[in-house]
């Protein structure tokens, strides 16, 4: 070889599948012997640098990420059972017994509008593929904490119905479980837009 | 702010996880999967640091790679040690190299790049820098194959599948790295 050698044929020297040619050349070439030197001089060097360590302690946020992924699968079940248990529910407000008064009657078309919000809201986070996105782990908290607090509004509306609660008491509850479905699907969408840009 | 630490540590705490704690994490226990991260975290923090700018979307890199690993450790087919060592890994480069693949300024910096590699860029002459400081200043995409392929022991064919690129843009990339620090930690005669 007449010339010098280029840092890429270096470097395949240096990796052991370098050609015979720059092999020989390199021998009897002081400059690319030095060069060659400061090749596996550098990566030594690399080597030896320190690691670096996380700041913070991730696990807890990557911990509530995991179980909020559970509770959504739980949710999920929940939810589907719901719907049905709900549309029950609207028959059952239907036949029940004739509203007392004007206002019960009020309450009860307003649980049905709700009830109807609700599963709409439900079908929007089934067509948004949650499952397999990574979000961040404010987004992942904030999912978390929305979900923990319409699985107690859910308790909340199971609780009501054992005990015939009146209209305005269950309209109350699917108002705020209408209020926290649609805080989340507005936070899927978020991620969405975000993952998607 | 936690200290630095040799870089062969994280490698020797991933060994204390044994192969009953890989099986209970496979079954989803809480307990176990912290235990896998408490392990590899100086691993994939590290490795992400070095391929991502900044500390936080290290961090990011972190997290999202625990939690490919918690979502995925039932698929694991490899022991406890070192191919779970590796795999934790590639999924952790893996992750890091799509968080800068997707950064917006990406196509820009690419073509500065391609541009500037035929010559110094101004300023470089008589530049000395350590090699932390050279490393670092390094485009992301070129320090992750210089960090990939000269110190975790990557191929060139192991490069390029993850970057989604040839295995001659990982060769071109590591030879204009060396090039480039060569020039900036003042080893030209």
């Amino acid at each position: 070889m007449l010339r010098h050698c280029t840092i890429a044929e270096l470097l395949k020297l240096r990796d052991g599948d370098g050609a015979a040619a720059a092999r020989l050349h390199v021998e009897g070439c002081e400059p690319c012997r030095s060069e060659l030197d400061r090749l596996y001089q550098r990566t030594a060097a690399l080597k030896a640098l320190p690691a670096h360590r996380a700041p913070r302690d991730r696990w807890p946020v990557v911990r509530e990420a995991l179980a909020g992924e559970r509770r959504r699968v739980r949710i999920a079940r929940y939810s589907w059972a719901g719907l049905a248990a709900a549309a029950a529910l609207v028959g059952v407000i239907g036949v029940r017994s004739i509203p007392h008064s004007a206002a019960d009657d009020q309450a009860a078309q307003e649980v049905a509008t709700l009830v109807d919000e609700s599963q709409q809201l439900e079908a929007m986070l089934h067509s948004l593929d949650r499952e397999g996105r990574v979000v961040n782990g404010a987004t992942a908290a904030a999912i978390a904490a929305l979900e923990d607090r319409i699985a107690a509004v859910d308790q909340g509306i199971s609780r009501a119905q054992a005990v015939s609660m009146p209209e305005e008491s269950m309209a109350d509850l699917w108002r705020e479980r209408v209020v926290l479905m649609d805080q989340l699907v507005h936070t899927h969408v978020r991620q969405v837009a975000y993952v998607g840009y | 702010m936690k200290a630095s630490i040799p870089l062969g540590m994280a490698e020797t705490t991933a060994a204390a996880v044994d192969e009953l704690a890989v099986r209970r994490a496979k079954t989803g226990d809480l307990e176990a999967l912290e235990r896998l991260y408490r392990a590899y975290e100086g691993t994939v923090y590290g490795l992400a640091r070095r391929i991502c700018s900044t500390p936080e979307e290290a961090e990011e890199v972190l997290q999202e790679t625990f939690l490919e690993v918690c979502r995925s450790i039932r698929l694991f087919r490899g022991s406890a040690g070192g191919s779970l060592t590796a795999w934790i890994k590639r999924v952790a480069a893996s992750k890091a190299l799509i968080r800068i693949r997707y950064e917006k300024y990406r196509e820009t910096e690419e073509l500065e790049e391609e541009r500037s590699w035929s010559g110094h860029l101004d300023g470089d002459v008589g530049l000395r820098m350590d090699l932390e400081t050279a490393l670092a200043r390094l485009p992301e995409t070129t320090r992750a194959v210089v960090w990939l392929h000269d110190v975790e022991g990557y191929t060139h064919e192991e490069i390029a599948e993850l970057m989604d690129k040839t295995v001659s843009f990982s060769k071109s990339q590591l030879s204009r790295a060396h090039a480039r620090l060569r020039t900036w930690l003042g080893e030209e005669d």
